[in-house]
């Protein structure tokens, strides 16, 4: 059964209609604080098989053969799988086809599967795990970007000359270094980040009798499952029938496909029975997608009153043993290299490289919060050499609406960055910041730093942006929103509901929402890239006029009213004003057939009209219209024994359009800066020679509550974004990419050397301190 | 499926260590669990002691503190006694894992698996701790240096139980000071710690005693940096002057969390902090 999730937000709901702009309660909140929501991992059918991949182990080498005949006498055991049982392409990716469900035989990172084990329970699969031996060749690898790039390297793909996956620039003007009268330059690097999700990769899959292949599963793109399902498996793609319940955490890790394939693959072999899949928090670790580690040569010049003038920026981000999105990861890198800056002169060149590592993909603000630790450190040095005030500097260079951006496309669409940098100035953690650094404690410097941000949002060109949304009345006069993009726990689907009962002047009450399903839902893209709240709700603000006004023509049939003059949609019921007279709606559906009861409405998001001639080797995804901003601020102190660094306050103001609900747009920057926090200061995801050393929580540290300050979240006055949902463009994102520059920025204000290189651990910031 | 046992008095723990001689002691379980769960393998026969009697308490026995091994960190963190007169144990238990964490593990727990950065071994050394072990030959004491014998490693015999742990108190209640070094705020294993135990009489050191974790194998002492603080007032020059003894001292290794180079520095650059301490009165009170 697909389950719903109830807009009942409180015990004895007020009657009164959702209203947009307000700050309801998510509707998720009951149910997910009575841990009744239902998650994948959370799934267990009657009567269930489990399923389990085995691992390398090795980083880089051939597999010879499996000896699988001991393991597969254990009692318990109902098939082993491998290559040979794949029945179809035996390819994964998004967009790039290149990653085996099972290898056959290069392996190219210690995750890759080699075996599928199908059990009845978790012991024959530990006893059978532990009994297979692989045989396997182990070749030299490459396990960082220099090794891979080094002459004669050896290849992860065969395919893929000097382990380049792609090279791409973008040119706008023609930088000159002469011409300026400041030039800073620097090399910067960022670590390897883990989404670190509460719900693991998990799934369960059944082949019922008709040939469907049911999955219900942790994922951010139900309907493009299908796709790479069947593509990978060789089944007919309208066979295969994905539900996708809330999401325990996702943050671009469950963008692709993950436990599907396999999955799947295990269902086909064990017909009529439910098999699990739910991978450990190690294998989590290791054989999930991650954060692209990124090193970073940049150059930028400015004239003597602080105007930007040439950027020369290279980016080599290392994606791994697959593709997934490593090109695009990279390409939108680039699109935000030179900052939410105009500057005429850029010359941008990215390389995507392949090492024998876990693999890069997606994961929340892609590509670019690895060049705002660039853009806006360099920012802050350009200040210091022109003796400028970081703050007045940025805004002097900021974008408006009407400018170009670094990859020089117009911006047409609302841009607000000034009115983030102004609230910064106006701020009283911003004025009184010189004062506070006085005060500091013994053994303790303060500094403050800023960092103005910015992220697109959608996929960007060449690629179809759309949504299809479902409204639904049913007999009882209670509406159901079909949603269509997954919630991983960011809200959108309690900002479908607020959008549903805004225009149908509903209370929480009377909503409820279906969480996405490929047979009664409609394909609308995944839920990433800011993309997810925009679309599908711009989609479903249609679908759910549409509806409204069927019901007041409905009801002004009953009523026998002439026109819709003076009929209103009330809680409850549609009423006629200047009478008095109303029908209910649980009335008007016992004379509305079903087709009648069921609106769809559709949303395409806007594309750049004149693309500009400035990128080459982009496969699609260029440019991009639509940009969030954002302008952070931190204040660090460091005890000046330790290294250590603490963030004592944090200030985020964002511009994400109008604000459909506030508390629910201060989550979403709070958690964006929360894992910002993380980047800049804890997460460091290691491998050595390709084996990850980073296996669990205790060596994966993430920060927890005592780490983190209180981080205000400010919506300044901005400019609505005309093409959104109520005037509304996606932040998801962008808040990310503020902590890790204003850190480092901050902590050069209290007194470090700069550092260059994230996450800034307490050794490093120690060093910083040593003959300054 | 090995049983899970639960004795409440000495003589049902000694026949159950008897029937089963493979078994292992559980008592939060915080480490053990962690262990075994790696190992993959099916479970040993335990024997918890969460319910035994006469080993959750915390006592004061004449001029001796006397803490039963199956005591919850937050217990000895929290309980009068501990507080009132080993603040430097209360310390070193505070700064273990988290709240929730606290309420499973114990202090036995924390002595028996003798990880070179178990948080409360170094208080326990300096506060002159003496394990007492239980075995069918009866009760046997050590000191802290003689239980524990290495990383990971202790003077328990096969079967035998870590009882009590007995701790003189301190007479003239001296500055008791502990701070430990981590990635995180919390639920972080120490990348160094620095123990201090350090009597002031008319603002010059009478006694100082100071230990290290997580920079060796076991917990570090050097009497050459406690000599150099011996006899002055707490001032920069004597605390660099036992920092450099400190650098000499310690024996750290790089991992995952951190260089031996950063351990040797903040060994030695802890010990600044305790000029907080240079106005303290004779009762170890920062003024
Ligand atoms: C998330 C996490 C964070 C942690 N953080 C820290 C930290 O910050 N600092 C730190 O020092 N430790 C930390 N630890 C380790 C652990 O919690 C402590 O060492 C704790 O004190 C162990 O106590 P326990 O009661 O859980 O021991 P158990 O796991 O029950 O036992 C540990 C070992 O000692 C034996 N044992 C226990 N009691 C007795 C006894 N009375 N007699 C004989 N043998 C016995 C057991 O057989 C076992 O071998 C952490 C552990 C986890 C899981």
């Amino acid at each position: 059964m697909p389950t719903q999730i109830s807009g009942n937000a409180t015990e004895s709901p007020s009657r009164s209609p959702m209203t947009i702009g307000l700050p309801l309660p998510r509707g998720d909140a009951r149910a997910k604080a009575c841990g009744r929501e239902p998650y994948a991992a959370d799934l267990f059918p009657e009567n269930l098989l489990l399923a389990q991949a085995l691992r390398s182990g090795l980083p880089c080498g051939r597999l010879l053969e499996l000896d699988l005949e001991e393991a597969r006498q254990i009692p318990g055991i109902v098939a082993i799988l491998t290559a040979k049982d794949v029945p179809g392409s035996n390819r994964q990716g998004i967009i790039h086809k290149d990653m085996p469900v099972l290898v056959e035989d290069r392996i190219r990172y210690c995750g890759d599967p080699v075996a599928l084990l199908i059990a009845e329970n978790k012991e024959a699969i530990r006893s059978a795990m532990s009994c297979i031996r692989i045989h396997a060749e182990p070749s030299p690898g490459v396990f960082d970007l220099d090794e891979a790039m080094a002459e004669n390297a050896p290849l992860v793909h065969e395919d893929k000359p000097g382990n380049m996956l792609a090279k791409a620039t973008i040119q706008k003007g023609k930088p000159d270094f002469d011409a300026c009268a400041a030039v800073v330059e620097g090399w910067f690097e960022t670590p390897v980040q883990a989404h670190g999700f509460l719900e693991t990769e998990a799934g369960t899959a059944c082949l019922l009798e008709d040939g469907t292949l049911r999955m219900e599963v942790s994922t951010q793109s139900p309907f493009r499952d299908r796709l790479e399902i069947s593509h990978a498996l060789g089944i007919p793609f309208m066979q295969v029938h994905i539900h996708a319940p809330s999401l325990g955490g996702g943050f671009g890790g469950k963008d692709g496909a993950t436990v599907q394939c396999l999955l799947g693959l295990a269902a086909l072999h064990c017909p009529g029975r439910s098999v699990k899949m739910l991978w450990e928090r190690e294998e989590s670790f290791v054989a999930g997608y991650k954060r692209h580690a990124c090193r970073m040569h940049y150059r930028l010049g400015a004239l003597a009153d602080g105007s930007l003038h040439s950027l020369h920026a290279r980016l080599w981000y290392d994606t791994g043993a697959y593709a997934h999105l490593g090109p695009e990861v990279m390409e939108l890198g680039m699109e935000h290299a030179a900052g939410p800056y105009r500057i005429p002169h850029n010359l941008t060149e990215g390389f995507c490289v392949h090492t024998h590592t876990p693999t890069g993909g997606a994961m929340r603000a892609f590509g670019v919060c690895q060049v705002s630790f660039a853009f806006e450190s360099m920012m802050d040095m350009l200040a210091e050499k022109l003796k400028q005030d970081p703050l007045e500097l940025r805004l002097r260079n900021a974008l408006h609406r009407g400018d170009t951006n670094g990859a020089g496309v117009l911006l047409e669409s609302s841009t607000s960055l000034a009115a983030c940098l102004e609230g910064i100035r106006n701020h009283p953690l911003w004025q009184t910041r010189r004062q506070w650094q006085k005060e500091a404690p013994p053994f303790c410097i303060r500094g403050t730093g800023l960092a103005a941000v910015f992220n697109a949002a959608g996929y960007g060109g060449g690629v179809r942006d759309a949504a299809i949304a479902k409204i639904e009345m049913d007999v009882k006069g209670h509406f159901i929103v079909h949603n269509a993009v997954t919630d991983m726990g960011q809200g959108n689907s309690s900002a479908f509901l607020q959008i549903a009962g805004h225009i149908l002047r509903q209370s929480a009450e009377a909503l409820s929402l279906r969480q996405p399903d490929t047979r009664s839902a409609y394909p609308s893209g995944s839920s990433s890239a800011g993309r997810t709240t925009y679309t599908f709700g711009k989609a479903l603000i249609s679908a759910c006029e549409e509806l409204a006004s069927r019901l007041i023509n409905r009801a002004g049939l009953i009523l026998f009213l002439q026109n819709d003059e003076g009929l209103v949609l009330e809680p409850g019921r549609v009423r006629h004003e200047p009478s008095g007279r109303s029908v209910s709606l649980e009335q008007l559906a016992s004379f509305m057939s079903l087709e009648e009861r069921v609106c769809l409405g559709q949303f395409i998001a806007p594309v750049c009209r004149e693309v500009p001639d400035t990128s080459r080797g982009f496969f699609i995804g260029f440019p991009h219209v639509i940009f969030g901003y954002g302008a952070h601020l931190a204040r660090v102190e460091v005890d000046t024994l330790t290294g250590r660094v603490q963030v004592k306050d944090y200030l985020a103001l964002t511009d994400g359009g109008a604000v459909l609900n506030p508390s629910m747009f201060d989550q979403q920057v709070q958690g964006g800066v929360a894992q910002g926090i993380g980047y800049a200061l804890y997460e460091d995801f290691i491998t050595e020679k390709g084996v990850v050393k980073t296996k669990d929580f205790t060596t994966y540290l993430m920060p927890g509550s005592l780490d983190l300050p209180d981080i205000l979240s400010l919506a300044p006055p901005v400019e609505e974004e005309e093409s959104g949902p109520f005037g509304m463009k996606g932040i998801g994102e962008v808040a990310m990419n503020g902590p890790l520059p204003a850190i480092a920025n901050a902590l050069r204000d209290a007194g470090c050397r700069r550092i260059h290189k994230a996450p800034i651990m307490a050794e490093a910031v120690l060093g910083s301190l040593e003959n300054r | 499926m090995n049983p899970v046992l639960f004795p409440r008095t000495e003589e049902m723990l000694l026949s159950m260590v008897k029937a089963y001689p493979e078994a292992r002691f559980m008592a939060g379980g915080t480490d053990l669990l962690v262990a075994l769960r790696q190992k993959q393998k099916a479970l040993p026969p335990l024997i918890g002691l969460e319910r035994m009697e006469g080993m959750g308490d915390i006592l004061r026995e004449g001029d001796e503190i006397s803490i039963g091994a199956a005591c919850t960190l937050k217990e000895v963190a929290s309980h009068p006694l501990t507080r009132q007169h080993l603040p430097l144990l209360c310390q070193g238990a505070d700064s273990v894992g988290g709240p929730a964490l606290r309420n499973m593990a114990t202090l036995g727990g924390n002595l028996c698996t003798a990880s070179p950065a178990g948080d409360t071994l170094p208080a326990l050394f300096l506060l002159e701790a003496r394990p007492e072990l239980l075995s069918e030959k009866g009760l046997r004491t050590l000191s802290m240096e003689a239980f524990i014998t290495g990383p990971g490693r202790t003077a328990l015999l096969p079967g035998e139980l870590l009882h009590r742990i007995r701790i003189p108190i301190p007479p003239n209640a001296p500055i008791q000071h502990f701070e430990k070094v981590g990635n995180r705020n919390a639920m972080a294993i120490a990348v160094a710690s620095l123990a201090a135990l350090i009597r002031m009489e008319q603002g010059l050191v009478t006694q100082a005693r100071l230990a290290w974790g997580s920079v060796g194998p076991k917990v570090i002492r050097s009497s050459e940096a406690e000599a150099a603080l011996m006899g002055k007032p707490l001032r920069e020059e004597s605390l660099k002057e036992a920092a450099f003894y400190a650098q000499k001292a310690v024996q750290p290794i790089s991992d995952i969390r951190a260089s031996a180079d950063y351990r040797k520095k903040v060994s030695a650059s802890l010990l600044q902090r305790l000029i907080l301490y240079r106005d303290s009165d004779d009762k170890g009170e920062r003024s």
